[in-house]
């Protein structure tokens, strides 16, 4: 939560803008298509895809299965090539790269995966050791290297312990220390927590921003679990269909969803539901005597304002709570509360108003007796 | 063993009918897997889209293969008389039959290394890529250690066909057990003979599979418990 700000860190919308600091890795209007075979047509996995990854931030891709964000990712280390467009690493345009330019690139750049994709024949120490082995790195550098990240990752005492043996958060720090063993500018998590339980994924994440903050690796991520980006993100970009359907920092996107897409994703974790209690007895026209059901969604400075006390001493009305859930995204509060007021004149047009002076989103539901 | 019913004439000749086919077979072995080893892995690796792809000489080293496999081994070893002759300078003796075996060995083995190397998940193929492997380094570092279980018992399973492949090659003076076996136990009637020649077959085919799956077991790490 602490990452440095960045200049467009609160920037709202889609597109390039002109940037100080220019990305680290920078997609222009980015396409793949696979070729067809026999009566098949091709398919295109990605088209038009524009994304910025900033130097030392944190970006994540959601979309659910294929989406295509499996195909984003492995294009910047080129286990997958574009078909049109540009894609720019520090700056450098790798578009046309061959496939040994490619390897001597692939050693700058770290990546994990879903299923950990660990060695089973290999200890953990080999296992890490084995990028550099490729690399050709000296005997002594790879001892002395792996040591320290087996230490970083909090798995010293498993060196000689093989796969088999561990649990799959430690088999995700294995395949986080191994990633890191070739001293990666960019680090590119393939789903890395998709399986793995809650807890475990709460402490892999804390991993990964603990490498991101200390380390000052660039990461982007890919995910289906909305959780992760609101976890660690800075900026997040929502996929669809193989296209970027809206991307911006996570706090404004999150909070304020302009797709549909995005709005579903959003709403698993943010979205409060109307009690079933209450479901059934809404109604949209308002009898006479009876409470109007509101959705209040905090967001940003005044998520901490104590609005409901306010309202019931400055406006004298009675604020019934139903349903609510406050959360922090990207280290700020947001959440949503469900409550009810006596459907009465003024008072409800002064609840809205007091509301709307706060800058606190209000719609109505409806209306129960 | 036998003292009674075998003399110590015969025994000798057990000894040595032992001696050839352990020779034969560890050679025809060793040469096949040195042979196979390199075509398995590549006909693992050549199909189209992958590490080594070259579809064509994937698909006419297939069809060789398949036809030698294909090929009844009795009927191999007189096909490939004048071959033999090329390599051991003779077609007949111990030493010659190691030739039709060896054929025989190579396109088995490859198929089963292949079996074994397909068998390794893509998954770690692609992270090795991602570290930035050659093929070559793929190969070693990756397909070759993870796919060691199962060649180990592929290896086994080609050992044992062997050592019956072995008995055929009597039909050209190949010697060993199965070449004792017809000769004494069946030709000069001497059913004890052919007890005797089987149960060492037995014997050496229950060591080699137990060896075979002991050492499967041991190069196995996926099995540990935590």
């Amino acid at each position: 939560m602490n990452a440095p700000v960045k200049p467009d860190a609160f920037r709202i919308g889609t597109g390039p803008v002109p940037d100080p600091v220019p990305p680290i890795i920078r997609f222009e209007q980015i396409g793949k298509t696979y070729a067809g075979r026999g009566a098949q047509g091709s398919v295109a996995a990605l088209s038009g895809i524009d994304l910025d990854v900033p130097r030392g931030a944190i970006v994540g891709v959601i979309g659910r299965s294929g989406a295509g964000k499996s195909t984003l990712i492995r294009l910047v280390n080129g286990l997958e090539r574009a078909t049109s467009g540009r894609l720019l690493i520090e700056g450098e345009d790798v578009t046309g790269l061959t496939e040994a330019g490619w390897r001597t690139r692939r050693r700058a750049t770290g990546m994990i995966f879903q299923h950990f994709n660990l060695l089973s024949s290999r200890t953990v120490f080999d296992n890490v050791a084995l990028p550099l082995e490729i690399a050709g790195t000296p005997k002594p550098e790879i001892e002395e290297r792996v040591a320290r990240l087996l230490d970083l990752v909090g798995l010293a005492d498993k060196r000689e312990r093989y796969p088999a043996e561990l649990s799959g958060g430690q088999k995700q720090r294995v395949g986080i220390a191994r990633a890191l063993a070739s001293e990666p500018k960019v680090l590119l998590c393939d789903e890395a927590t998709s399986a793995l339980d809650p807890e475990t994924t709460k402490s892999i994440l804390a991993l990964l921003q603990q490498v991101n903050r200390d380390l000052g690796i660039t990461i982007l991520l890919i995910t289906h679990e909305i959780p992760v980006i609101k976890e660690i993100c800075d900026r997040v970009a929502v996929i669809e269909d193989g296209r970027i359907v809206e991307e911006g920092d996570v706090f404004s996107v999150l909070t304020r969803p302009q797709h549909p897409t995005t709005a579903r994703f959003v709403e698993a974790v943010t979205g409060v539901e109307l009690p079933a209690y209450l479901a059934g007895r809404i109604r949209t026209k308002a009898l006479p005597g009876d409470d109007t059901v509101l959705r209040i969604t905090f967001a940003g400075e005044n998520a901490t304002a104590p609005v409901i006390s306010r309202l019931s001493s400055t406006i004298g009305v009675d604020v019934n709570i139903l349903a609510g859930r406050i959360d922090a995204i990207a280290g700020r509060p947001f959440g949503s509360l469900l409550v009810s007021v006596p459907t009465r004149e003024p008072e409800l047009a002064a609840v809205l108003g007091a509301l709307n002076s706060l800058e606190l989103k209000a719609e109505i539901i409806g209306h129960v007796s | 063993m036998f003292p009674e019913i075998i003399s110590p004439q015969i025994l000798a000749l057990i000894a040595q009918a032992t001696l050839d086919t352990l020779q034969m077979v560890a050679i025809a072995a060793g040469l096949g897997t040195v042979l196979g080893l390199p075509l398995g892995v590549f006909l693992a690796t050549s199909k189209r889209g992958e590490l080594f792809a070259a579809p064509v000489t994937n698909a006419v080293l297939g069809t060789l293969v398949n036809a030698t496999r294909s090929t009844p081994f009795i009927i191999l070893v007189v096909a490939i008389i004048p071959f033999t002759r090329l390599i051991a300078g003779t077609s007949i003796g111990t030493n010659a039959a190691i030739v039709p075996l060896t054929v025989a060995a190579t396109p088995f083995i490859a198929r089963l290394i292949e079996g074994a190397v397909r068998e390794v998940d893509q998954g770690l193929v692609e992270a090795a890529r991602s570290m930035g492997a050659t093929p070559l380094q793929i190969v070693r570092k990756v397909l070759v250690p993870e796919a060691l279980p199962a060649i180990a018992l592929g290896l086994t399973l080609a050992i044992v066909s062997l050592i019956g492949f072995s008995a055929m090659v009597g039909a050209v003076g190949g010697g060993g057990l199965g070449d004792l076996g017809i000769r004494y136990g069946y030709q000069r009637f001497m059913p004890e003979v052919m007890a005797a020649v089987v149960a060492v077959l037995i014997v050496l085919v229950q060591t080699v599979q137990t060896i075979g799956d002991h050492l499967a077991r041991r190069l196995n790490k996926r099995l540990r418990h935590a």
